[in-house]
């Protein structure tokens, strides 16, 4: 057990390293002008010159890139070039807003994918064909029509939610629900239909199988076959298919926080890539690699413990 | 949404019942602006979060409002343009224009009780110079700051500025309580004279940023609200939607979104702040020898129908016009204005005359936002025999590549300021917008008599105007609208050559 975990681990961090290059290595093409978007229009070239210098501009990549990494590994992801804000803190104080709406998200998602997939193949009929064309439906409908629609509908017609974020410290939970409904809203329908899918075609797969045939034959109540057995074998399915929804959900939320203006990690990416402020890129990239090992960590560890004959793979 | 009688006879009743309360109530001190008491609390929309409240990092443009809100500048900027005073209760100038004395105000005071004296103005201007923020170049030719008495300073200049007044009124102008200047702190916790304190415990960066009334305030006029809240919403749709819902009192939109918003309702403000157009750089043929020929830059110019191009890709939301100069630059001649009328015929002859019968093949950058409209110039030039090329360059490299000198010729949006301003920021041999610094002993000439000219350097900039309009250094297209949108509950004035209105424009409807 703790070998599969250290073999993650070590797989984790060889994948972290990569994607840490190889952005850096794409965002070095588009840096040429930072020092001067920095300092502004009617900076001298002077000025500009040295600005490139204090930030290393005028070094060639390897040597910028192993920098980064040096003070990268003690903890230390330097200052955002435009605000002089720590990237630390500027991705401390945006990652609650987006994991909290990302993992709220995920909740709904697990909790009515299991239901309507369950309901689906066990009871067939016309749940079962809502379940197959809302997965077709919700798959076609993009998150971000959709959150379109649900501000038209809910913010501005019916006045139910604030149409862009309320959150401030001092608002209190109420204000961060409301804040945070419809975004997760948007984001859970995708997540929800899809999932459902992929929980019926288990559920299905399982419900065929001989052992179910057997522990009816010994009388065991339906109810207890379904949760007990049934479910727990469908559900690496489910799982895999949820920590791909999660990972896929960092990039959708990128857009959703657009909309909703909250200020989370995906508003920060979109701010800091526009910019070229590279500290702020690669500590948000950082941040989001280390989130979708961890996730995928996870995953394998409950699959691990639901079935164990994937410990010994 | 349908409800039955029932339910509407029971939201008749209780509205009833609402507005007997409210008029029995005998005036609410904090109303709500449906029909009853003023508002006291506005929340605006900015299209940008600001790097910090350091009055370094302060930039002229949309961010302004956020420091407004709790610095004060030395002298002010009416909405009309109109340079009055603030800290500063008088100002005076020596005969050379070089030495300019500001008699400061006694009754200011910084939110941490430090009085607003000579010796804070000194140490804000020498550290805005010293921390080479943003808007440095506003203090560029400032050579010392002297204090004369407590109350009373002497900026001195190595040149004459002729935009030095205005730029006080901007970044330069802000004054920071001296214990807070240069300390960590004030990047997140401004000390100012403002009208109005931040309230960090509401304040979230990158998304809104609350301000409530200073008690000790030395000018009740400017305090009309007893709280304001900012928001940062970059994104447009966001914007809208905030508005359009009744979140936010007021923002900037565009043309399309702008139709939602008179849909629902919203008052809209109007004031043309850019001017849109293509800068023809390569004035001395350096990239293509064809545009050193003034012949080429004219045609260029008569190549495009102006009036369709506005109506159909900013739905009529602005005025065609063949200058740089806004009218309320000082610097504006109102015959330059149809100059360049669309006229295809002239502009393939001009090029004719030039040599060039065959046209030429002209390479000019685009990017995000640029696509349609260089798509519309491309076929218009082309109708002239002029062949584009466009490229694309990410939005962060656009004006970095343009003032390397990278093309010959670029679409772009410049505001339309001061005309010793907007000299320095496109006709000067420093100014960005000119970089293959495109010069001549006349132009020369006539941007020194600006630099010198003291009061009449707006009269004097005319001539400028005329001869860069006359030689096509640009092709301006038009001045578009910039689109501000209100709710009912307060009223705004439009500044002058500001996309976004002063704080001190807002005021609670009435």
């Amino acid at each position: 057990m703790v070998q599969f975990i250290i073999r993650k681990i070590a797989a984790g961090l060889v994948v972290l390293c990569a994607i840490s290059f190889l952005t850096y290595f794409l965002l070095y093409f588009s840096s040429s002008n930072i020092a001067r978007n920095i300092l502004g229009e009617y900076a001298s070239q002077e000025q500009v010159a040295q600005k490139e210098t204090e930030l290393g501009l005028d070094q060639p990549l390897p040597a910028r890139f192993l920098d980064w990494a040096g003070h990268s590994i003690t903890g230390d992801f330097g200052r955002s070039w435009f605000t002089g804000e720590p990237v630390a803190t500027a991705i401390a104080t945006r990652l609650p807003i987006t994991l909290t709406l990302v993992i709220a998200a995920i909740l709904l998602i697990a909790v009515l994918a299991t239901v309507l997939g369950m309901a689906a193949a066990v009871k067939r009929g016309w749940i079962d064909r809502v379940v197959q064309t809302g997965a077709i439906v919700g798959d076609a409908i993009p998150g971000f029509v959709l959150a379109i629609i649900l501000v038209t509908l809910f913010a501005i017609q019916l006045k139910l939610f604030p149409a862009t974020s309320s959150i401030a410290p001092d608002a209190g939970a109420s204000a961060w629900a409301a804040s945070l409904t419809l975004p997760a809203i948007a984001l859970v329908i995708n997540g929800v239909t899809g999932g459902a899918q992929q929980v019926r075609s288990a559920v299905i797969k399982q419900l065929e199988r001989d052992y179910v045939r057997t522990l009816r034959s010994r009388g065991i109540p339906e109810r207890e076959i379904l949760f007990k057995h049934v479910l727990r074998s469908a559900a690496p399915t489910g799982l895999t298919v949820l920590s791909l929804q999660f990972i896929g959900m960092l990039g959708g939320v990128v857009i959703i926080e657009q909309i909703f203006a909250l200020p989370g990690i995906g508003n920060l990416a979109v701010q800091s890539t526009t910019m070229g402020d590279i500290p702020l890129v690669m500590g948000v990239v950082l941040y989001t690699v280390v989130i979708v090992i961890i996730v995928n960590l996870l995953v394998d560890l409950i699959n691990g413990w639901l079935n164990p004959k994937v410990r010994v793979s | 949404m349908k409800f039955g009688p029932k339910a509407a006879g029971a939201a008749i009743f209780l509205s009833a019942a609402l507005a007997l309360t409210g008029c029995g109530g005998g005036g609410s001190a904090t109303g709500s602006g449906n029909g009853g008491a003023a508002t006291t609390s506005l929340t605006i929309a900015e299209l940008g979060d600001l790097p910090s409240f350091d009055p370094v990092d302060a930039h002229i443009g949309h961010t302004m409002p956020y420091y407004q809100a709790v610095y004060d500048t030395l002298l002010i900027r009416d909405a009309d343009g109109t340079i009055s005073p603030m800290l500063a209760a008088e100002k005076s100038w020596n005969a050379d224009n070089t030495v300019l004395t500001l008699k400061l105000r006694t009754d200011a005071k910084f939110t941490d009780g430090t009085p607003v004296d000579a010796a804070a103005v000194k140490a804000n201007l020498d550290h805005f110079q010293q921390a080479k923020g943003r808007d440095v170049y506003q203090v560029a030719s400032m050579a010392s700051v002297a204090v004369v008495d407590p109350s009373t300073v002497a900026i001195t200049l190595s040149t004459p500025d002729p935009a030095f007044e205005y730029y006080l009124t901007q970044a330069a102008g802000f004054v920071a309580s001296p214990k807070a200047i240069g300390t960590p702190g004030i990047k997140t916790d401004p000390v100012g004279s403002g009208p109005y304190k931040l309230d960090t415990a509401s304040s979230v960066k990158g998304s809104q940023y609350v301000y409530t009334k200073n008690p000790d305030y030395w000018n009740k006029d400017l305090q009309k609200f007893e709280k304001v809240t900012i928001k940062s919403l970059p994104d447009i749709t966001a914007r809208t939607n905030a508005l359009v819902s009744g979140q936010i009192d007021g923002a900037l939109l565009d043309p399309k979104t702008g139709k939602q918003a008179e849909g629902a309702g919203l008052v809209l403000t109007k004031s043309e702040v850019d001017w849109h157009g293509i800068l023809l750089y390569d004035r001395d043929g350096k990239i293509n020898p064809e545009m050193a020929n003034v012949k080429v830059r004219q045609a260029i110019n008569y190549a495009f129908d102006r009036k369709t191009i506005l109506d159909q890709q900013f739905l009529g939301q602005g005025t065609p016009t063949s200058q740089v100069f806004g009218p309320d630059s000082g610097a504006f001649v109102a015959d330059l204005d149809n100059r360049y009328s669309y006229d295809p015929a002239k502009a393939k002859q001009l090029l004719a005359e030039a040599g060039y019968p065959e046209g030429f093949t002209l390479k000019i950058p685009t990017m995000a936002g640029f696509e349609a409209l260089n798509a519309v110039y491309s076929q218009q030039l082309s109708d002239i025999g002029i062949k584009v090329q466009l490229e694309s360059v990410p939005q962060a490299n656009y004006v970095g590549d343009m003032a390397a000198g990278k093309f010959a010729a670029a679409t772009f949006q410049l505001y339309q300021g001061e005309p010793w301003v907007a000299i320095n920021q496109m006709i000067s041999t420093s100014a960005l917008y000119n970089p293959f610094k495109s010069t001549n002993p006349e132009i020369a000439a006539l941007v020194e008599e600006v630099h010198v000219g003291g009061e009449n350097s707006s009269e004097l900039a005319k001539k400028v105007n005329t001869y860069v309009t006359e030689n096509a250094w640009f092709a301006p297209l038009f001045r578009l609208n910039q689109m501000y949108y209100t709710s009912k509950k307060i009223t705004v004035e439009p500044q002058l050559q500001q996309a976004v209105p002063s704080i001190y424009n807002y005021a609670p409807a009435k």
